[in-house]
């Protein structure tokens, strides 16, 4: 049994008096593919937002790789090893997708070591294989503004793969994907399982079924069950907390 | 698309994920690398094309005194060449990074104001004699020369100050705004308030500064041995060097990778933030080499003017810099400088023509209307996407057929299948 990687305990955020996320205790050890669900509201992408620094907790404290991350700036928690993919895909539309993932291998992140860096150099064996990895290869030139929504989105996931981070936080990687697209999506996942540890934010359960070895769901800002997904599917909390929105299958 | 293929697309992925994790079992490697190679290839060619299309436009520029003899002609190109350059600086601000400055004008005035000053401490006074006080301050009862015009003796520290002290300006109040992740108009409004204070400090300190009235009766600036006179070639081609290597110097800035992460700042500042780079770093960086190029375009001003006046730190100025920018196009460096030139040029010769006497600033309004409405890229943005019509009317150069052991599904393929 691998070390915990991140531990995030007892956290807490309100935002204005309502309190988003409290008391959350999670545990995710190195190279584990954690999936999050829970009914909408329940807090997970607030969750992601505290990992990465988006949001600023309240209190708790949250160790990655033994230390805490919670008071670094969004570029230091970054560097430390955390990548983040957004709910609402986001990439850099106005530049093509070789420059999308050029700025994606952020290994030098400093403004002059940069200033002469030019061209891809060794990079581009990366780039190029990435692209191919998510079907861009024809695309490498493409303006991102100019992609497909399922395209966009692997775009996005690609970028994250060049920053090569060891945890990545998925915030519904397959919104907007077709069928195919979503199978395709969960074959790279198990592929990136051991060598990264990834924390996936979904609703689809079929995805989730496909991709997850723990779940976590939450409720209220609160973890409600933990466990394999025949566990969770049996749990009689998860159904109360589901109930109203059509069931575990459809929220 | 059959069932058969349908399951055929896991298969692949795991082929390709092993060639990704393990790229020394992939099959045409060679084969792969030529692909590459004729890709960036295509990058590189566009980067040549823009690197020509740059120097034809400066040797253009540094030809015009063998044509032109007419030295008040050529004051008035050298003049028109400084807005060019501040154009510059507010593209690579503006159209690159994203932060709109509206007072551009500040860091070009201070750089004014240095050129200025060391100028006037050139001069014999003519109320105090060699070493004495400039006349301005004798006509405000100053007995002893300022601690900060002191250093002004020294021409190097003068033509230091004017591209440093723009420049520390800028990072101070960018280390405020970007630091404290002011975005958009926030940004804009500070940036103009900041100019109306330096700009109010230097009326109201007239005995240091001359006030309302600048500081004029400047000594001429010589370099190595070359005197250059306002109304002379000299001055022309100085300026045009200037603005040649500026504009060369930018260009490299904005094909670097912090040139890169500069423009993907400007388009989803919180994505590039994720990735590790510390995003008000690189803000301030371009901030303050735009403001570097502005103070640089300020002391060629004082030169080509012969003084240095508050209204080079004025709001009309600054906004007029925008103007020129949006209709050359913001997003390149060469367009917002043309730009600059189309517009100020168009605007002397309307002003000084006697037909458009009391209609020029009525026309003048209409074109950047017509602009901004029907061509919001600019006179750039307008050329490149002919150009791009153009290339995809000539046809596609024949690709070499590259072998895969099976058909690649790329997403569109998978999309049509649905």
């Amino acid at each position: 049994m691998q070390a915990d990687q991140l531990i995030v305990e007892n956290v807490s955020v309100s935002f204005s008096g309502f309190r988003a996320v409290s008391d959350l205790c999670l545990k995710v050890r190195a190279g584990e593919l954690r999936c999050l669900i829970g009914p909408n509201g329940a807090g997970k992408t607030t969750a992601l937002d505290l990992i990465c620094g988006k949001t600023r907790l309240s209190g708790g404290e949250i160790l990655f790789k033994g230390k805490p991350i919670h008071r670094l700036s969004e570029h230091a928690i970054a560097r430390a090893g955390i990548g983040r993919k957004f709910q609402v895909p986001s990439v850099f539309r106005a530049l093509s997708v070789r420059d999308n993932l050029h700025i994606g291998h952020s290994k030098q992140p400093g403004v002059l070591a940069n200033l002469a860096t030019f061209g891809q150099g060794s990079d581009t064996e990366d780039i190029e294989r990435l692209a191919e990895l998510v079907g861009l290869e024809d695309e490498l030139d493409t303006p991102a503004a100019h992609l497909s929504h399922g395209q966009t989105q692997w775009l996005e996931i690609a970028l994250i793969l060049a920053q090569d981070p060891s945890l990545i936080l998925m915030d519904e990687p397959t919104a907007g994907m077709t069928a195919q697209e979503t199978k395709k999506t969960a074959q790279l996942f198990n592929r990136l399982g051991g060598r990264h540890t990834l924390i996936v934010v979904e609703h689809d359960m079929g995805f989730v079924r496909d991709i997850a070895q723990t779940i976590s769901v939450m409720h209220q800002g609160k973890l409600l069950a933990e466990g394999s997904i025949t566990d969770i599917e049996s749990n009689q909390a998860v159904r109360d907390a589901y109930l109203g929105s059509g069931g575990i299958g459809h929220a | 698309m059959s069932n058969q293929g349908n399951n055929r697309v896991p298969e692949q992925i795991q082929e390709k994920g092993i060639a990704v994790f393990r790229p020394e079992l992939r099959e045409n490697k060679e084969l792969e690398r030529f692909r590459v190679s004729v890709k960036n290839g295509n990058a590189l060619a566009r980067t040549k094309t823009e690197i020509a299309l740059y120097a034809a436009v400066c040797l253009a520029i540094l030809l015009v005194p063998v044509f032109l003899q007419d030295a008040f002609l050529l004051n008035k190109y050298a003049r028109y060449l400084v807005f060019g350059m501040l154009a510059v600086s507010l593209s690579l601000s503006w159209g690159y990074a994203g932060i709109l400055n509206l007072g551009q004008a500040m860091t070009f005035g201070i750089g004014s104001y240095c050129m200025a000053m060391m100028l006037k401490l050139k001069t014999v006074p003519v109320h105090t004699g060699a070493d004495g006080l400039p006349d301005f301050m004798v006509w405000n009862n100053v007995t002893e020369l300022p601690w900060f015009w002191t250093p002004f003796y020294s021409p190097l520290f003068g033509v230091l100050a004017g591209i440093l002290l723009p420049a520390c300006v800028a990072a101070l109040l960018g280390w405020f705004v970007f630091k404290g992740r002011v975005t958009g108009v926030y940004a804009a409004i500070i940036t103009l308030a900041a100019m109306v204070v330096v700009q109010l400090v230097i009326i109201d300190q007239q005995a240091f500064t001359g006030g309302f009235n600048g500081i004029t009766d400047l000594g001429q600036f010589d370099i190595a041995g070359i005197t250059f006179d306002a109304y002379g070639s000299s001055s022309y081609y100085l300026v045009a060097i200037c603005l040649t290597v500026t504009l060369f110097l930018a260009l490299a800035i904005t094909k670097s990778k912090t040139g890169l992460i500069v423009q993907a700042i400007r388009d989803e500042e919180d994505r590039v933030r994720f990735f590790g780079y510390d995003v008000a770093l690189y803000k301030i960086f371009i901030f303050s080499v735009s403001a570097a190029i502005a103070g640089l375009a300020g002391m060629l001003y004082t030169i080509v003017m012969e003084f240095a006046s508050p209204t080079f730190l004025g709001v009309p100025l600054s906004l007029s810099v925008v103007i020129w920018v949006a209709v050359g196009g913001r997003q390149s460096l060469l367009g917002a400088m043309l730009g600059a030139l189309i517009v100020t040029g168009v605007q002397g010769a309307l002003s000084e023509s006697e037909t458009f006497l009391d209609t020029w600033t009525l026309i003048m309004g209409l074109l950047f209307v017509l602009v901004v409405l029907f061509l919001p890229q600019g006179i750039a943005g307008a050329f490149a996407s002919l150009a791009r019509r153009f290339e995809r009317q000539r046809p596609a150069p024949a690709r070499k057929p590259v072998q895969h052991t099976e058909p690649v599904p790329n997403g569109r393929e998978i999309e049509s299948t649905r």
